[in-house]
């Protein structure tokens, strides 16, 4: 609070004094009292005013003082009527009463709001778990059944199961560090699992596979890397080309490991690169025929945010695309909070 | 052969998982009976366990640690909740292995057949015959009246199949799966190129004709 607003604030109470003293001097010059007499009153009056003004502002200064540093050591701001101590003056009381109704009122939308949320997640993961036995029984039958047409049956249930897989790594992104497990994991093994589950993805694009130095371990959780390389084969295969091919590739730098994913697809333009990892960004590739969410690789930067792991890419139009991901030295993993 | 469990209260995908596993060999029990699940599988002791986490009545963990009680049959957890947790929960109770839905069937079967071989010392013989050709899969060779030659890892998995599947016509595209499936992966014009070295080699010991090229079916041995 300061000073001068403080008195501004005064100005009625000031003027009221000026009035009283005036009037006062005017009656006592008409019972004719002597001139010094009413200089020290007026003396008088002026400094008891003064001083209780000043006074006045020390205590008012220090207690929104205090009242503005509680806010400031708090971690959440909305809970200061919480914290706050009762009141001594009754208009104080008023403010304090009208703050903790607010809150009140607050913190039940908020809860309220939050365990709404909650209970749409909760859904939405369970719907996925659902949608998922359906999945299974769909490609068990053209499994069983194999035909060209199953076969292109079950590449759409991959792609199926990739937006599936996309909205459940959404609805958990948000809290990485209650579902991981860190172990050692073979890279080719995990590339191996994560091409199997596009198979038909490769096969009906006629997208060949190619890889090659991929026999390094990394500490990591597999089922968050497998999500990621899932995504990055799916982008490739989408954005592919004639002849095309995607070449696994990795090398040791210092003890970290970088892999590399290239393909030569269609790639990306210069002036798009920088916005790829905006959620919902779908680019130029994106509206030129090809149906694009614009998650995908937003999700993959975001999970790889949260496991320590560098992502990058590098394209050029008409050449291809190159992602690398940096597996960091030793295995000591830090998870994101 | 191999008997397979299957537990899963899913009836389609009860009922077409069997038909794979049948087709690849194993015999399939089904249990349809969710209240005394462990004492049906005392008295079937199946080879192999397939069980489903979400069932009625009782979950899969609790009929895992159950069976453990009496018998260290590999059990495979196949679920569609995939947290770590789960994982975590499965290996604690004596679970063998873990696998969520939507599963690819290579891996499932790969799993499979990797467990199996884990627990009961391998029966098979690993070679393969037709008519008076050997094919022995742990050296990668292959033998015809005396005479050997060695097959790359692509040509003997070719070879493996086609000897598997012998006397049928073997469509291209399930040989490329195939291939696919044992992490090779060969595309359409490499097959051909694979096939006619196969059958140069096949010419250096005194086999010809061996392998038929049916038009825009497949092929046949």
């Amino acid at each position: 609070m300061k000073y001068k607003h403080y008195l501004i604030d005064r100005i009625p109470c000031i003027l009221t004094h000026i009035l009283s003293m005036l009037g006062c001097t005017i009656f006592l010059l008409a019972i004719k009292t002597q001139k010094g007499i009413i200089l020290i009153l007026l003396l008088a009056w002026f400094l008891i005013v003064s001083i209780y003004i000043n006074v006045r502002y020390y205590f008012r200064n220090r207690y929104f003082a205090d009242i503005l540093s509680q806010l400031d050591n708090l971690d959440k701001k909305y809970l200061i009527s919480e914290v706050m101590d009762y009141p001594a003056f009754t208009e104080d009381r008023i403010y304090y009463h009208i703050l903790k109704t607010a809150n009140k009122s607050m913190m039940e939308q908020v809860s309220e709001t939050k365990r709404e949320r909650k209970e749409y997640k909760e859904y939405i993961e369970q719907w996925i778990h659902d949608v998922k036995t359906p999945i299974s029984a769909m490609s068990l039958i053209c499994e069983n059944n194999k035909s060209d047409s199953t076969r292109k049956i079950m590449a759409e249930l991959e792609k199926v199961s990739h937006y599936t897989e996309q909205a459940l790594y959404y609805a958990r992104s948000e809290n990485v560090e209650k579902d991981y497990l860190i172990k050692e994991v073979l890279l080719s093994e995990m590339i191996h699992s994560a091409i199997a589950g596009n198979k038909q993805l490769f096969l009906q694009n006629h997208v060949s596979v190619q890889i090659e130095n991929c026999e390094y371990t990394v500490c990591t959780d597999e089922k968050w890397i497998g999500f990621i390389l899932n995504q990055l084969i799916s982008n490739a295969i989408k954005y592919s080309e004639k002849e095309s091919i995607i070449l696994f590739e990795a090398h040791s730098n210092h003890g970290n490991i970088i892999l590399s994913l290239n393909d030569n697809g269609v790639g990306i333009s210069e002036s798009d690169l920088p916005r790829i990892y905006e959620k919902g960004f779908t680019g130029k590739n994106g509206r030129t025929g090809k149906s694009s969410t614009g998650i995908g690789l937003f999700l993959c930067k975001r999970l790889c945010e949260k496991l320590g792991i560098d992502i990058a890419v590098k394209s050029k139009i008409g050449k291809g695309t190159s992602v690398e991901l940096y597996f960091p030295k030793g295995d000591f993993v830090k998870v994101q909070e | 052969m191999y008997q397979i469990m299957i537990i899963e209260d899913d009836s389609v995908i009860q009922e077409e998982l069997s038909v794979l596993l049948q087709s690849n060999g194993y015999e399939v029990t089904l249990l349809n009976d969710f209240l005394n699940m462990a004492s049906d599988v005392k008295k079937h002791s199946p080879h192999l366990l397939l069980l489903d986490i979400n069932l009625p009545v009782q979950d899969g963990f609790k009929i895992c640690s159950q069976i453990r009680t009496f018998s260290s049959v590999p059990i495979i957890f196949v679920t569609s909740r995939n947290t770590d947790m789960d994982e975590l929960n499965s290996i604690m109770l004596g679970g063998d292995d873990f696998i969520t839905k939507p599963y690819n069937t290579s891996i499932l079967l790969a799993r499979i057949a990797s467990l199996l071989k884990r627990t009961y010392a391998s029966e098979h013989a690993e070679t393969l015959t037709y008519q008076d050709v050997i094919l022995h899969l742990e050296s990668s060779k292959i033998e015809h009246q005396g005479k050997e030659v060695e097959l790359t890892k692509n040509e003997l998995k070719i070879m493996a199949f086609l000897f598997k599947n012998a006397g049928k016509i073997v469509p291209r595209a399930d040989l490329v799966e195939y291939l696919w499936d044992s992490q090779l992966y060969v595309d359409d014009n490499a097959l051909s190129v694979n096939i006619t070295r196969i059958r140069e080699k096949l010419k250096q010991i005194d086999i010809t004709d061996f392998i038929q090229t049916k038009h825009r079916q497949g092929y046949l041995i």
